[in-house]
């Protein structure tokens, strides 16, 4: 099955992003095919640039070992990116820009679309 | 069929009209600051079963049966999220 | 078959950003196989007020919407006792919004086969 699921606020301010990569996991590991889509200020969720104290979970860093280890997708909203001067080059490995166009494939193609309100 | 998540508490504008569109077939699961909901008597009048996040609902200092909700960890939520095709949150 | 998707804003048009991710994520989908439409409830049926200008603040527009609203034909819609009970008596019709009582709002979100808060 292909769920996705979309996150609009920011990593650490609000614990969406945490409650993503839950369900994003356990999802995955029942073999199912599982993409993010960061939009607005979720977008800093894949900069990885973040540094946050080391008692503190790294948002990023656990996203990009569920993108290398578990296959997980996550996509960018490019224009939120450019509107937060998030630059291609700061974006964790795995991580692509795109934008709403890949939004609408995702709702269109998905089995299962979810998204945490702003 | 649809899902319900409620990730806010019952003061929320936009809860409230979630689950109130709620129907038999549906179910709602109450995750993040949505678990407010768990101690709240509007609860009841949900059309829809109703679930908890274990993890939220603990972190914020309750105590498992202290309301009358069933609480599920995110494994429990994939599969609900399986067998709901149509999402509302 | 396409599947229809209703955005919803319940936060207000001036001093946040939904209503305009809202508008520019509905017309953002039109490439795909997907119906969008929008719900404005709450302070967010504030952006149908005539002389509702975020720009008056620097802010963007929600105005600029309209034309693509015409466009597109995407369904707008308002929940009629939050325009009544934000005081908006002068509603733009350039955003051809359709009056809904909140008693309706199940029906409406039954319509869609995903209801998105932003």
């Amino acid at each position: 099955m292909k769920i996705a699921i979309q996150v609009m606020t920011p990593p650490y301010s609000y614990q969406d992003m945490d409650s993503a990569i839950k369900i994003a996991e356990a999802a995955l590991n029942k073999g199912h095919e599982v993409a993010i889509f960061l939009f607005a200020d979720a977008v800093n969720a894949a900069n990885s640039r973040v540094k946050p104290i080391r008692v503190d979970r790294n948002i990023p860093k656990k996203l990009e070992e569920l993108i290398k280890e578990k296959g997980l997708r996550v996509d960018i909203c490019g224009l939120c990116m450019e509107y937060r001067g998030l630059a291609e080059e700061a974006l964790i490995e795995g991580a692509r820009p795109s934008g709403l166009p890949e939004l609408a494939k995702l709702i269109a193609e998905s089995d299962r679309f979810l998204s945490f309100s702003a | 069929m649809s899902l319900i998540l409620i990730k806010y508490g019952p003061d929320h504008p936009a809860e409230g009209a979630k689950l109130s569109s709620a129907k038999e077939a549906d179910c709602a699961v109450l995750i993040q600051n949505g678990v407010y909901w768990a101690a709240c008597d509007a609860l009841k009048d949900a059309k829809c079963p109703v679930y908890a996040i274990k993890d939220d609902f603990l972190a914020r200092g309750y105590e498992e049966g202290q309301f009358d909700i069933e609480l599920i960890d995110y494994d429990a939520l994939v599969e609900l999220i399986e067998r709901n095709e149509g999402f509302v949150g | 078959m396409s599947k229809k998707v209703l955005f919803v804003v319940y936060q207000s048009p001036v001093g946040s950003v939904w209503v305009n991710e809202a508008f520019r994520t509905a017309f953002g989908m039109y490439g795909e196989d997907v119906e969008p439409a929008l719900l404005l409830m709450n302070e967010g049926v504030v952006a149908l007020a005539r002389e509702c200008k975020p720009e008056r603040l620097g802010l963007l527009s929600v105005k600029m919407v309209q034309r693509y609203v015409k466009r597109y034909g995407t369904p707008v819609y308002a929940v009629g006792e939050d325009l009544d009970a934000y005081g908006v008596r002068d509603v733009d019709e350039g955003f051809s919004a359709q009056t809904v009582g909140k008693n309706k709002l199940p029906e409406l979100f039954r319509q869609h086969d995903y209801v998105i808060f932003m």
